[in-house]
């Protein structure tokens, strides 16, 4: 072992990092000269491939590039706009949509039918293994039947509003009825048959997926000739490869990952209003389906004044300010975003509520909850403290800071309040189906048609006497919403349903099951010396990856990779690389001259 | 890190001097108990992990759906599909009469049999724990031998303590450092290594692809070196000493041997023993994979595949990789202690 070995263990060590310089320069295939390609940085795995049982987010948005819908949002306005479906109408009493099938064809060169897409919500429809991804999404439907080539119709049980946001990719029949069973297929050859601008290519799990540009996509091919979807474990690393240069657009940043790209020169900081809402869920009683009292929430809270009082004593303003580093925007509305603009809803004039201590104190004051010695209230009728758990996630840094604030607030108006923190499951399973909680954290992603997030907060959504639901967000149940709620499903005009939603939204914002803290922005960032060009969705001050549609992916420009030897990079990397291995060379020989010194020692 | 050694002294009565056959039959014997014992362990390992798997707070149901709002009969029929309705009783022999067949489920995230993910993903790890393991097991029994044979030296009190810090540095954290470093670069420092993954999507074909691995391996084996060494050197360092204070290496120098041939032919092969078990039990861990380094650097191995098993969670996947990671470090285990009988007599007539 000893001298030999080390000589040896030495000698390669040497050579080893004296060779990575070269490595470095031979290790990567160039890329054709003239190519534009850009790569794009993802902190989630895919899931699947398969567009009937992905449901991680990479996953669909991945889908969104590669396949077409029935309509898209408009990357404007965010309506919905044609896609597959050129043109649509309805029929008198609601329940029939005809849409018409654009005529284009398949990235192998077939024809995009009506059929292909029947085929595609038949499928969900009645085969339980396709539901994975999307089955809510065809519960309301009664039948789809391709009437001929160009026209698709499909009959609902029930009005449906929502449904030119139907979300889901339709497939190329010709491919798909040959899969046997759909539940196992991954949809793993490639290149995989889609209608979209993009094509997938190549997919190696847990590490990257490479898209090319569709030169027959009905709306012209993408500028940019590839699209490389890079997997990162880990954000830092992420943040690291995009300063390195090793990725050219990353989403979804936390405030602190956002604030580390500061001060670099290549890139851009895209700061944006986000489309979700962050709020505080309180158990206002929660009950089964069938009216049934579940859980142990605080009885305290099934009084309005209480939940009111508690909305007066929160800071927004300061959680965004000390929670969020600035970085989102405090609620004055309820779940929707004002991101959408056409949908949102801000409290005004009497319904506005502020940050007000001696209001929210008054207020229980005036309800009969009295402040003990201890500064913290009782139930008017003296039998329970209003003692409090607020339940968060474990590992979630914003949430116990957050949680901190809260603290002090509730204490200013004489309710203590205790942090619970949970594991995931266990954190759905109290919030969401037995009602072990008092106060939660909670927030949902919107969607540009928000049937979904109101959804969450229907009679129906409550779980089953067994435990089991559907999931509510709140086990709100009110009747009034409930009418708002179908009166908007069936109302086809935007402005009008637009009105009804609003109306919903004030609901939930004055009862109170749900208090809205804010809207974190959309914190994105991306290297303005490789794209060139992107349109975020929407147009002015939008989302980029994450987006509900294909339009930043598609409308990506970039640097076309320069002929090979003249690349700046990698020449700075051959000489940086040489300057490293003379340094590492040098060490190496020190360490061996010592080596042999030292063995001379020994001889003595 | 280390396991104890099984100290329970052998059964089977020592074997005569001279006797090669029975001698030899001594160890079989003791191999077979051994081993014996182990698919003992490894049958206990598959009961306590579907039991302990049934601990963990929340409906595998519900956990899995998360975010997708589901009706009840939805509900009803993933747990029907994943065995969930049977009674419990049932679902035990199920999941034992399954593992025993190497079946761990279908991963509820990848659709795809866990068995097949694990296979995927056993190569990259052995790559990188594999090498990791050759570098610091040879960087800690060099340095742990000439720390011991001038032990107060200079050489003795930096290597020990350098590598002292770094076993008590977080993998985590170290990792992220040297990544920001080398391969972000840091001010004047230009990044030279990747960002992540064991390769990029232009790696090259041929024995170009090599290159482009251990350009890739570069930064994960040396924080996983970095953390795991200090335990070669230490336990070499430590056997060594007492080796020197031994008689035959006084009388050995006393016979006039050279100094490095007293340490090489005399004191260090004695010393190497415990060594051996140390080598064979993080041989076991090897299938484990370094969670926090393959996460830091999105290494595609085992490590990464619990880590993001944990995040869903994966029920099937954590419940197979468990299993997996168990079963190869009882069976290192076991033949840490075979291999040290044969090459220790002191066991054999202990």
């Amino acid at each position: 072992m000893t001298r030999m070995g080390a000589r040896l263990a030495a000698l390669g060590l040497t050579l080893l990092l004296a060779i990575l310089p070269a490595t470095q320069a031979m290790a990567r295939q160039a890329p054709e000269p003239g190519k534009k390609i850009v790569r794009l940085g993802v902190t989630q795995a895919v899931d699947s491939m398969s567009p009937f049982l992905a449901v991680r987010l990479v996953s669909s948005s991945i889908h969104r590039w590669t396949y077409s819908y029935l309509t898209v949002p408009d990357p404007k306005t965010l309506q919905p706009s044609p896609d597959l479906a050129e043109s649509w109408t309805t029929s008198d009493d609601k329940l029939t949509w005809t849409f018409k099938i654009r005529d284009t064809k398949w990235s192998d060169g077939r024809p995009v039918t009506a059929q292909d897409a029947a085929w595609t919500f038949n499928t969900i429809m009645t085969v339980d293994a396709a539901k994975q991804a999307n089955g809510p999404a065809v519960e309301n439907f009664e039948s789809v039947t391709a009437t001929d080539d160009r026209t698709l119709v499909i009959k609902t049980k029930k009005p449906q509003a929502s449904m030119l946001d139907n979300p889901i990719p339709i497939v190329p029949k010709h491919v798909w009825e040959k899969v046997g069973d759909i539940g196992k297929f991954e949809n793993d050859v490639y290149p995989a048959v889609g209608s979209g601008p993009f094509i997938a290519v190549e997919h190696k799990k847990d590490a990257y997926v490479k898209l090319k540009a569709n030169p027959g996509y009905w709306r012209g091919a993408p500028k940019i000739d590839e699209l490389h979807v890079i997997f990162y474990q880990n954000p830092e690393a992420a943040i690291a490869g995009l300063k390195k240069g090793d990725i050219d657009l990353i989403g979804r940043l936390d405030a602190a990952q956002f604030q580390s790209l500061a001060g670099n020169p290549d890139i851009v900081q895209w700061n944006t209003p986000g489309r979700r809402a962050a709020y505080l869920q309180i158990n206002h009683g929660a009950q089964t389906i069938d009216n049934k009292p579940v859980g142990d929430g605080h009885p305290a809270l099934k009084d309005p004044k209480v939940r009111q009082a508690i909305h007066y004593a929160i800071d927004k303003q300061a959680l965004v300010d000390q929670v969020l580093n600035g970085l989102a925007v405090p609620a004055d509305g309820s779940v929707i975003p004002p991101m959408y603009k056409d949908f949102f809803w801000q409290a005004e004039g009497d319904d506005l509520v502020t940050h007000d201590v001696a209001k929210a104190n008054q207020i229980l004051d005036d309800a009969g909850y009295e402040k003990g010695p201890d500064g913290v209230r009782t139930m008017p009728d003296g039998k329970r403290k209003l003692e409090m758990r607020f339940s968060i996630h474990t590992d979630t840094p914003v949430e116990e800071k957050l949680a901190q604030y809260l603290t002090g607030w509730f204490k200013d108006i004489g309710i203590a309040l205790s942090t619970k923190k949970l594991e995931p499951s266990k954190f759905t399973e109290e919030t969401g189906f037995t009602g072990l909680f008092d106060i939660a954290i909670s927030g949902w992603s919107v969607n540009p048609d928000p049937e979904e997030i109101l959804a969450t907060h229907l009679c129906s959504r409550r779980p089953t006497a067994g435990g089991e639901g559907g999931g509510t967000e709140s086990f709100y149940c009110d009747p009034a919403y409930e009418k708002l709620y179908q009166e908007q499903l069936s109302e086809l005009d935007r402005t009008k349903r637009a009105d009804i939603i609003k109306q919903m939204q004030k609901r939930l914002y004055t009862d109170a099951p749900v208090i809205a803290l804010y809207y974190p922005n959309n914190l994105e960032g991306y290297r303005k010396d490789q794209i060139t060009s992107i349109t975020s969705m929407p147009e002015e001050k939008g989302i980029l990856y994450g987006a509900s549609g294909y339009w930043p992916v598609y409308s990506l420009d970039a640097v076309a990779t320069p002929a090979a030897g003249s690349a700046g990079g990698s020449s700075t990397g051959l000489i940086v690389g040489g300057v490293a291995a003379v340094v590492i060379l040098g060490a190496g020989g020190f360490f061996l001259a010592r080596r042999r010194r030292s063995v001379a020692d020994d001889r003595e | 890190m280390t396991a104890p050694l099984d100290t329970e002294p052998a059964a089977a009565p020592a074997a005569g001097p001279g006797d090669e056959r029975s001698a030899y039959r001594g160890v079989l014997r003791y191999a077979l108990a051994k081993a014996g014992g182990a698919v003992l362990s490894i049958g206990m390992v598959i009961v306590a992990t579907f039991f302990v798997f049934r601990l963990i707070p929340g409906d595998p149901a519900i956990a899995y759906t998360r975010d997708v709002p589901l009706s009840p009969e939805q509900l009803d029929l993933l747990r029907h599909r994943m065995g969930l309705d049977k009674p419990l009783m049932q679902q035990f022999l199920d999941f034992v009469l399954r593992t025993i067949r190497l079946d761990f489920g279908t991963s509820y995230e990848y659709k795809r049999p866990v068995i097949d993910l694990i296979g995927e993903r056993v190569g990259p790890t052995m790559v990188l724990v594999g090498t990791g393991l050759v570098i610091s097991v040879s960087l800690g029994l060099w340095q742990g031998t000439r720390a011991a044979w001038k032990h107060g030296s200079r050489f003795d009190r930096v290597s020990t303590g350098i590598s002292l810090v770094l076993w008590s540095v977080p993998t985590f954290w170290l990792g992220l450092l040297l990544l920001m470093v080398f391969a972000a670069g840091v001010g004047p420092i230009p990044g030279i290594f990747p960002t992540r993954g064991m390769e990029d999507i232009d790696a090259p074909d041929g024995p170009l692809y090599l290159l482009h691995v251990a350009h890739h391996l570069v930064l994960p084996c040396l924080t996983l070196v970095a953390v795991v060494y200090a335990q070669y050197l230490l336990v070499m360092r430590s056997s060594l000493l007492d080796e020197i204070g031994q008689d035959y290496v006084t009388t050995a120098r006393a016979k006039g041997l050279r100094d490095d041939e007293v340490r090489r032919r005399h004191a260090v092969p004695n010393a190497l023993l415990p060594t051996v078990t140390l080598v064979f039990i993080n041989i076991g861990f090897v299938v484990g994979g370094a969670v926090s380094v393959e996460t830091v650097y999105s290494w595609p191995g085992l490590g990464l595949l619990f880590y993001e098993a944990i995040k869903g969670p994966d029920f099937a996947v954590m419940q197979g990789t468990f299993i997996v990671v168990c079963t190869a470090v009882i069976i290192m285990n076991t033949l840490a202690d075979v291999v040290y009988r044969v090459l220790d007599p002191r066991v054999r007539s202990a």
